[in-house]
This record gives structure tokens, C-alpha cells and sequence, in this order.
């Protein structure tokens, strides 16, 4: 080896946990934009607006109870497109924005580990998906049902659904450039359409999971694949864990600009 | 100075030395087109600068050389190793690359502390300062990095390279949007760390840059080595070599019989009212031509040269005319 200049500066290497602390606090503060945040909450508004007319209309004009109103509004409205819209908005853009705008060889090119910067790319997507999300369908439920019944239920499911979207669109920016048009397609055509047509799709979509815990929790048929509340909470969680570790191979193995 | 073919990897600087950078029979395809073709070099410590036009390579290149993207072929190790798959060297290499995205919101500061920092500094606050310092950037302007203009973001960049006291510190166009008083600093610093023993590779298309920057060049063109060596070999190369001019006169025909007639050109090509001459000899034709003109009955409308810049310069290392 060469000589080399002796380095005047000490340095230590990197633990996991403070990759992932950096990580997490870089990325939290590049991915929430004022304009993000507005267009964002807007979809949170018209939720809880949904939630507080359906809660204000006379029992005797609707065709169910409100336990029923409030369960079917969170699956069509919230865990179809309420969650994965925001978590494909906010997740997708943790890795993908960086690589595309040419930051991501800020931390490529370190002594990093991996999969703390997965992890950290996944924790502060969390961060911002999850209130973002949860506390207006969490509200509009109250306002349909004020039962712990079905807050409960919308609480764990809308929770479970936000951990697993939020997982698997943060892969998806990692591996795709366009990454918003092809996980609006995805949210459309196989979480909104597929998964409500035949049990075998909806194994296979995170909106199936967190329905199911919904049916279980308040028992009213959502007309999807039953699966106990433990598989309903295991099974989106696993998807988020595998999605975080592909993020890491994903991570090195990508080109950097 | 060799134009091409390129030799086989070319001795480093200080032969006996292990090279701090080699690449060997190095290609880099994207989909159908050939970024990088078959580059084999070493350099040691000391600046070498990395000469060619735009789209020759060069970005690609310092990628392939700091692991950012795998070579199709051929093989690259920086102080020994891929950095792709060394996370150790990743430590040992400082990167400002040519792509001006930044973490707009933070300022200056911040930005390059979070450098520091992921390189797992000792105190990485001190080391953002005295970064910046390097670069004449103050440390306590608070204002984000996305109201900063191109060259203050040039100078955080490079303070951002500086930060992990590089072993090996690749600079794509460095000096793009630098003011002459900062580009005389920039190349000072590195110098400087050249001196230090580091291995400073510095990539250029201006030529007169590179006079500045490091007598050992590297030139690329059209994804290829074209020539390696001296700066003032270039010079020279650049010197000796045919000039073409473009001539705009009523009678090309005649000019043209008599500039070959008189020696003056060594090939002419005549292109609808316009003449288009190789001479060796710039100067005597500068003296030549407006008389020679009058004398043959020519008017002589405007006298263009067509060669005198550095693309000229690259096509006639790669095409050998």
C-alpha cells in the first residue's frame, strides 16, 4: 500500500443505532413539505367530515347501524384509500426523492451499515404517515360510533394497515423511479379492486389484513378472508420487516448519481 | 503524452509505489450506450486531473471509481479494495460530485456536521467548522443551503469532501460557478492536500483549468482514455497539430490552388462559397492569407478557425487527425 497521509482528525466507526438516529432525523426533516402536509391533511379533513355526516344523519335513513356505517366507511374509505395514499405519498418519497435528486450519496457513500438506513428511511416515514392518518380516521369513527368498540378496532386496524403499507412503498421508491404512479396503480387496481373481489387477492393485500381485524374486533361482515386478529396483525408486520431488509440489499445495490 | 490506442495500464506516478487507484480494462454500458470503454490507469498521491469535453465519461468514471455504480467489465480497487463492498474505504474516500442537490432546508452548518457525523468524526461540530473554514464558508450563517448560489454550494460541497480527511478525493468539475479569487484558493487547497500525500483526482473540460489544477492528466474522450501524461505534452500535442480554418471568400478554387501551390496548407476542401484549410502553421498563414488574396483577385470575406478549442483538441487525439 501506498503511503498515505496520516488522518488529523479522529474518527470512530458508525453503531447501527447512531446510523439510524441520523437516518431517521434527515430524512424526517426532508420529507415533510408545507405543501405535502396541507394537501395531506385536506384527505384527513374530508374523512373526518365523512365520519361526522354519516355520525349526524338519522339512524332510520340508513340501511345499517352505526357500528356497521362506521366499519364499512373505514374499509372503503380509510384502508383503501385514505392510508395507502398517505403512505404511498410520504414512503415512497423517503428513498426515492433522495436518489432522485442526488442526496442519497450523502449517506451511500460512508461507512454505513445498510439496513439502519432502511430503518431509519422506515421510521421517519412512520412517523409522519401515522398521525397523519390514524388520528382522523380514528376520529371519524368516534364521531359515527362513540363505542370503544369500534375505536378500538379502527385503532389496531388502521394502525396494523399503516405499518405494512408503509413498509412496502418504501421499497417500492427504493426499487422505482416513477414509484407514485406505480403504487397509485397498485393501490387501485389490486388494494381497491382485486382484493375486494376474491379471498385469494385479499391474502395477498394489506388492506385484507386489517379488515380482517375490523371483522373480528366489532363482528360485522366486511365481506373479505377471515383470519384471526393475531395472523391479521403478524401478517402486514412481516411484510413491513421483509420489505425493510429488501430495502437494505435494494440500498446496496443501487446505482448512486 | 500517447494518443490512442491507450497503452495498457499506465505505470502510476511514482513507479514502485502501489497505486492508491487503479483501474484495469474498465467498461461501463447503460442500456445501449458505452459510458466508459476499456480505461486501465494508476495514480498515486499528488493531483491528477481528469480532462475532457462534456458527456466524455468523466462522472462516470469518478461513479465507477467510488463504487456509486458497478463496472460492466473490468475491474476497479481503491486503496486496495471496491469500495462498493468495503464500507472501511468508503470511510477513506471523499466524493464532490457534479450533481447540485443538497439538503436544501439545512444550512451550511448542519449539513456538513450530518457529513461529519456519518463518517463517524470525533466531535463533528469542530470538524463542520473548520470544513467550512477551508472553503471561506462561515460556520454561524443560518440561512437553509436552498438560498445559497451555485458557488456557495460548490464550496459547501467541497467542505462536505473534506470532512473525513480523505485518503483519496475525487472532485467532478469543482471549480463550476467559483469566482477567479475562489478558484485560485480551490486549487491552492488542492495542492495542498496533494502535497499531503492524498491521491486528489480533479475532473475538467475547460483546458486552461487543468494547467492550473495538476501536470499529470488523464484525457478521456468518447468513454476512452485518449491520452495520459503531462499537461505541457498536451500543450504541445495541441500546439504541433494541423489547424483547420474556415475561409469565406467569391473564388474559393483559386485561393485553394494557391495556398497549396505556396505550401501554406497542407489539405484544402472546398464547401460551396466557403474554403476549408489544414495548415501547420497558424502564424504564417495569419501573415499569408490577406495578401495572398488580393494578389490572386479573391475577395476575402471572414476567416474562422473551426479547431481552436479543446473539442478539436480531443477529436484529434481519438481520430488521430
Amino acid at each position: 500500500m501506498t503511503a498515505v497521509a496520516t488522518p488529523r482528525r479522529e474518527r470512530h466507526s458508525v453503531s447501527a443505532v447512531s446510523t439510524f438516529a441520523l437516518t431517521y432525523r434527515i430524512f424526517v426533516r426532508e420529507v415533510i413539505t408545507r405543501a405535502r402536509i396541507i394537501a395531506l391533511s385536506m384527505l384527513g379533513i374530508v374523512v373526518v367530515v365523512v365520519g361526522w355526516a354519516v355520525g349526524m344523519s338519522d339512524s332510520s335513513d340508513l340501511p345499517l347501524d352505526a357500528l356497521d356505517n362506521g366499519v364499512h366507511l373505514t374499509v372503503r374509505l380509510c384502508l383503501t384509500v385514505v392510508v395507502p395514499v398517505v403512505a404511498l405519498v410520504f414512503a415512497a418519497g423517503v428513498l426515492g426523492n433522495s436518489r432522485d435528486d442526488g442526496t442519497l450519496v450523502y449517506l451511500w457513500l460512508r461507512p454505513l451499515r445498510r439496513w439502519p438506513i432502511a430503518l431509519g428511511a422506515y421510521a421517519s416515514a412512520l412517523t409522519i404517515i401515522a398521525p397523519l392518518t390514524i388520528v382522523p380516521i380514528v376520529v371519524s369513527a368516534i364521531l359515527i360510533d362513540p363505542s370503544s368498540t369500534l375505536f378500538l378496532a379502527v385503532l389496531m386496524s388502521s394502525a396494523v394497515a399503516v405499518v405494512g403499507y408503509t413498509g412496502m412503498f418504501v421499497l417500492l421508491g427504493s426499487l422505482l423511479r416513477k414509484s407514485i404512479v406505480w403504487g397509485l396503480a397498485y393501490i387501485i387496481i389490486w388494494e381497491g379492486i382485486a382484493s375486494s373481489l376474491g379471498k385469494a387477492a385479499a391474502r395477498l393485500s394489506i388492506r385484507g389484513y386489517a379488515s380482517s381485524i375490523l371483522s373480528e374486533r366489532t363482528g360485522v361482515s366486511v365481506d373479505t378472508f377471515s383470519v384471526s386478529q393475531a395472523w391479521g396483525i403478524a401478517v402486514p408486520v412481516a411484510v413491513a420487516a421483509v420489505a425493510i431488509m429488501l430495502t437494505a440489499i435494494r440500498l446496496d445495490r443501487v446505482d448512486v448519481a | 503524452m500517447s494518443a490512442l490506442p491507450p497503452p495498457p495500464p499506465p505505470p502510476s506516478a511514482d513507479p514502485g509505489v502501489e497505486p492508491m487507484v487503479q483501474l484495469t480494462n474498465v467498461s461501463k454500458v447503460f442500456g445501449d450506450v458505452v459510458a466508459v470503454s476499456d480505461v486501465s490507469f494508476a495514480v498515486g498521491p499528488g493531483v491528477t486531473a481528469l480532462l475532457g469535453p462534456n458527456g466524455a465519461g468523466k462522472s462516470t468514471l469518478f461513479r465507477l471509481l467510488c463504487g456509486l455504480t458497478p463496472p460492466s467489465k473490468g475491474e476497479v480497487r481503491v486503496l486496495g479494495s471496491d469500495a462498493r463492498r468495503d464500507r472501511e474505504v468508503r470511510g477513506r474516500i471523499g466524493l464532490v460530485g457534479q450533481e447540485d442537490g443538497l439538503f436544501d432546508r439545512l444550512s451550511a452548518f448542519r449539513f456538513v456536521e450530518i457529513a461529519a457525523a456519518t463518517h463517524g468524526m470525533v466531535d463533528p461540530a469542530r470538524v463542520a467548522v473548520e470544513s467550512l473554514a477551508e472553503v471561506d464558508l462561515d460556520a454561524d450563517d443560518p440561512k437553509p443551503l436552498g438560498s445559497y448560489s451555485k458557488g456557495m454550494r460548490q464550496r459547501v460541497k467541497v467542505a462536505t469532501g473534506l470532512v473525513n480527511d480523505p485518503d483519496v478525493l475525487v472532485l467532478d468539475e469543482p471549480l463550476a460557478g467559483l469566482d477567479p479569487v475562489q478558484r485560485r484558493r480551490m486549487i491552492s487547497l488542492f495542492h495542498r492536500l496533494g502535497d499531503e500525500g492524498r491521491c486528489v483526482l480533479v475532473s475538467s473540460h475547460v483546458l486552461d483549468e487543468v494547467a492550473k489544477i495538476g501536470s499529470r492528466v488523464l484525457v478521456i474522450a468518447q468513454g476512452r482514455l485518449a491520452a495520459t501524461g503531462d499537461y505541457r505534452d498536451l500543450r504541445g500535442l495541441m500546439d504541433d497539430r494541423p489547424h483547420r480554418i474556415r475561409l469565406s471568400v467569391d473564388d474559393p478554387r483559386a485561393l485553394a490552388a494557391r495556398l497549396i501551390e505556396s505550401g501554406t496548407a497542407v489539405a484544402v476542401r472546398i464547401d460551396g462559397e466557403a474554403l476549408v484549410a489544414d495548415t501547420l502553421d497558424l502564424d504564417r498563414f495569419g501573415r499569408v492569407i490577406a495578401p495572398m488574396a488580393r494578389d490572386s483577385g479573391v475577395r476575402l470575406r471572414e476567416v474562422l478557425p473551426l479547431d481552436d478549442d479543446l473539442e478539436s483538441v480531443f477529436r484529434y487525439l481519438v481520430e488521430g487527425r
